[in-house]
């Protein structure tokens, strides 16, 4: 697994140049966490001010109505699936799917468990998935950078 | 590790709870202590133990013994002037899977634990007025931790696609 | 035994006359991935009941399928804000089975780590209740400081949240780097910075919002089965570490923070001077560190686990943490009974502590009790 650490002010400079070229960005990403197992890990030190997303116009919102993006972060069992598609369904368009580590996309650690969801998109349109267990902070802001991509070709 | 007194000690203890019991119990090399009586003794033995001061049940577990037709039920005590660790296991039918509850002595702390081993292995425990669903959701399945419920064959015939390149390994 | 509870009513179904349903979770900034249905009557709670099962995956079976090592890597995931603690009971269950002696200077790696573990699992818990009780400053700084620990895990263990079982059966997977012990005497020397900034913001916010709240008395905290700083906290001075010592705890000293008034914020002290017990505890292991070289642990896939069974008794951070294994002489354990402590505290304890109390200080009950879904549900 790939772990080397970026220089956190080279790296900021590098995606707040990139959020200034998104000109068509009319409104700051907000985030909804669903925040249901260990691959939400990471995203909490994402708040704080080591990692810091605010500085990309990205804060959480406790509302699905605000969200623009649903972190789907870690493994779903049968009955959090339940809530997270309702929470889906609460979104407003445009809206953008991220599935936050490795259980999303083939089970991961709990391959063999009689009660956790395989493969996630069998059951919500996923626009990008993390790899990691748990993905680390930087992996997750390189695919925020990819967001506002997204978000710039909507 | 523990000091000549408190091996004394625990040793008186379990003696006290040995003759009581009619069984004898075996102490580890951990210092931690096992006693097996009959199903029918297990209402008394773990009242016992919990007038000798085991005042704190740790945990009760089931093992299921399949051949045997039988499970196992460990009840894992402590008691905090003691310093002593008692595990109290029994064997009770696969078939009528039933045993006494333990909440006359330990309340919910023994009660949390027998709803969880309830919808796991599908034991009842006679006597706790709460074995409703802890964990699953609709759930129609057997319990699931029982050791005819086979997961890696579950899984593969529910979840996975044979004809999928990517999951073929799974049917290897 | 027939005590009218507010969960028994709600099992019931009975309706207070104008009461309410509410439901608390598991989509809720202030619950993570847990809910609780309570039966609100004005602002006050007359009924709870817990609703686990979010994170439901069957660790114990799992564990079934998977020898030792694998187990070591999976026992990281019982609960992701201190995976290094449960690495450690999950160890010592296979070590004891196998009659293991663990080198001495590896048992002193893992108290160190523990203790690192359970540090970084109070900041965590500091950091939370903060933003639960709107002192957003806390929950910053509390995460800020965290990050240092983190980077000594990954520096150690490779990795900042899995340390890929780096506590594994037979003892640590491999040595401490070179310059690791002066990381973790910087680390300490930061966490000290970090309780006197915590100690600085107790009696403007988190005293005011928490004395009198959640009152635990020590026979209800015994009877529901609390532990760790829980029970701490209502009164009874006991710690796994000190009643049955297991690593070289026996060989350290330290102190075991009790309280008797049992509220919120006799938990909150607690936990703070736990901090301050853990930091001593790191130094005098690190004085008292045997030299190396510590050969790395090299598992055998096909090496079986003797037949016998152990109960394992571990304090980590939320409290006692147990592990209930048996072995019938394969390479996989037969039985895997895992015992958290929050099994106990997010249902009995905090049922219990909800009724009566009213809905603007759940937050502050709740995240007293610092508590983790995923050891619960499992």
């Amino acid at each position: 697994m790939h772990t080397h650490i970026h220089h956190l002010p080279q790296e900021g400079a590098h995606l707040a140049s990139q959020a200034t070229k998104l000109k068509v960005l009319i409104k700051a990403i907000w985030v909804l966490n669903w925040f249901n197992s260990c691959g939400f890990a990471e995203l909490v030190p994402m708040v704080g001010s080591r990692w810091d997303m605010e500085r990309f116009g990205m804060i959480i919102t406790g509302t699905p109505r605000h969200a623009d993006v649903l972190f789907i972060a870690g493994y779903q069992t049968f009955k959090s699936l339940e809530r997270a598609k309702r929470i889906y369904e609460q979104m407003a368009e445009p809206r953008v799917v991220l599935a936050l580590g490795s259980c999303t996309m083939s089970g991961g650690m709990y391959w063999d468990s009689y009660n956790t969801v395989k493969r996630l998109s069998d059951h919500l349109p996923i626009t990008m998935y993390i790899p990691g267990c748990p993905p680390r902070p930087e992996a997750v802001f390189e695919a925020c950078a990819k967001i506002f991509q997204h978000v710039k070709e909507m | 590790m523990a000091g000549e007194g408190t091996e004394r000690r625990r040793a008186e203890l379990l003696g006290r709870i040995e003759s009581s019991v009619g069984a004898e119990a075996r102490v580890a090399s951990d210092g931690t202590a096992w006693i097996s009586v009959p199903k029918e003794d297990v209402e008394s033995c773990l009242a016992v133990a919990k007038r000798e001061g085991f005042d704190h049940c740790s945990a009760i577990s089931v093992t299921d013994w399949p051949e045997e037709g039988a499970f196992e039920v460990t009840y894992h005590l402590w008691s905090y002037r003691g310093k002593v660790l008692l595990t109290v296991t029994t064997r009770i039918d696969r078939e009528e899977a039933t045993v006494a509850s333990a909440i006359p002595l330990w309340g919910p702390s023994a009660g949390i634990h027998e709803r969880e081993l309830h919808e796991l292995f599908g034991v009842t425990f006679t006597g706790n007025p709460d074995l409703a669903p802890l964990f699953l959701e609709g759930w129609d399945g057997p319990p699931p931790f029982r050791k005819d419920f086979d997961w890696r064959a579950y899984v593969r015939d529910t979840f996975y696609k044979e004809d999928d390149p990517r999951e073929r390994s799974y049917w290897d | 035994m027939s005590e009218v509870t507010g969960t028994e009513t709600m099992r019931e179904g009975h309706r207070a006359a104008d009461g309410f349903d509410l439901y608390f979770g598991p989509v809720h900034p202030g619950s993570g991935n847990f809910g609780v249905k309570l039966r609100v009557d004005g602002e006050r709670i007359v009924g709870a009941r817990a609703d686990p099962g979010y994170l439901h995956r069957g660790f114990e079976k799992l564990m079934e399928y998977r020898t030792p090592m694998q187990n070591a890597v999976l026992s990281d995931r019982l609960c992701i804000l201190e995976s290094l603690n449960w690495n450690l009971v999950h160890a010592e269950a296979v070590d004891r089975l196998r009659g293991t002696d663990v080198p001495e200077r590896a048992r002193y790696i893992r108290v160190i780590l523990a203790e690192l573990s359970r540090i970084q699992s109070h900041i965590i818990w500091y950091g939370v209740l903060s933003k639960a009780l709107g002192f957003d400053t806390g929950f910053k700084v509390a995460f800020g400081y965290r990050d240092y620990v983190l980077d000594v895990f990954e520096f150690v263990t490779g990795g900042r949240v899995y340390p890929a079982g780096y506590l594994c059966p037979g003892g640590v997977r491999r040595d401490l780097p070179e310059g690791a012990k002066k990381r973790i005497e910087d680390l300490l020397a930061k966490m000290e910075t970090m309780l006197r900034e915590f100690e600085a913001y107790d009696s403007k916010t988190i005293a005011a919002r928490c004395r009198g709240i959640g009152v635990l008395t020590l026979d209800d905290a015994l009877r529901l089965g609390a532990t760790g700083p829980v029970l701490r906290a209502s009164g009874l001075a006991v710690d796994v570490r000190r009643d049955a010592p297991y690593e070289v705890y026996d060989e350290l000293d330290f102190e075991i923070p009790t309280r008797q008034e049992g509220d919120a914020f006799a938990r909150s002290i607690v936990r703070q001077r736990e901090i301050e017990q853990s930091i001593r505890i790191v130094r005098q292991a690190l004085d008292r560190l045997p030299p190396g070289p510590l050969p790395p642990v090299r598992p055998k896939v096909a090496a079986k686990i003797p037949e016998g069974e152990v109960y394992v008794r571990n304090e980590i951070a939320r409290g006692e943490a147990a592990v209930y294994m048996r072995s019938v002489g394969e390479n996989r354990p037969y039985r895997c009974k895992i015992r958290g402590p929050d099994l106990l505290h997010m249902i009995p304890v905090l049922e219990h502590l909800l009724v009566g109390a009213e809905v603007a200080d759940i937050p502050a009950i709740y995240w007293s009790l610092n508590i983790c879904p995923a050891d619960m549900d499992r």
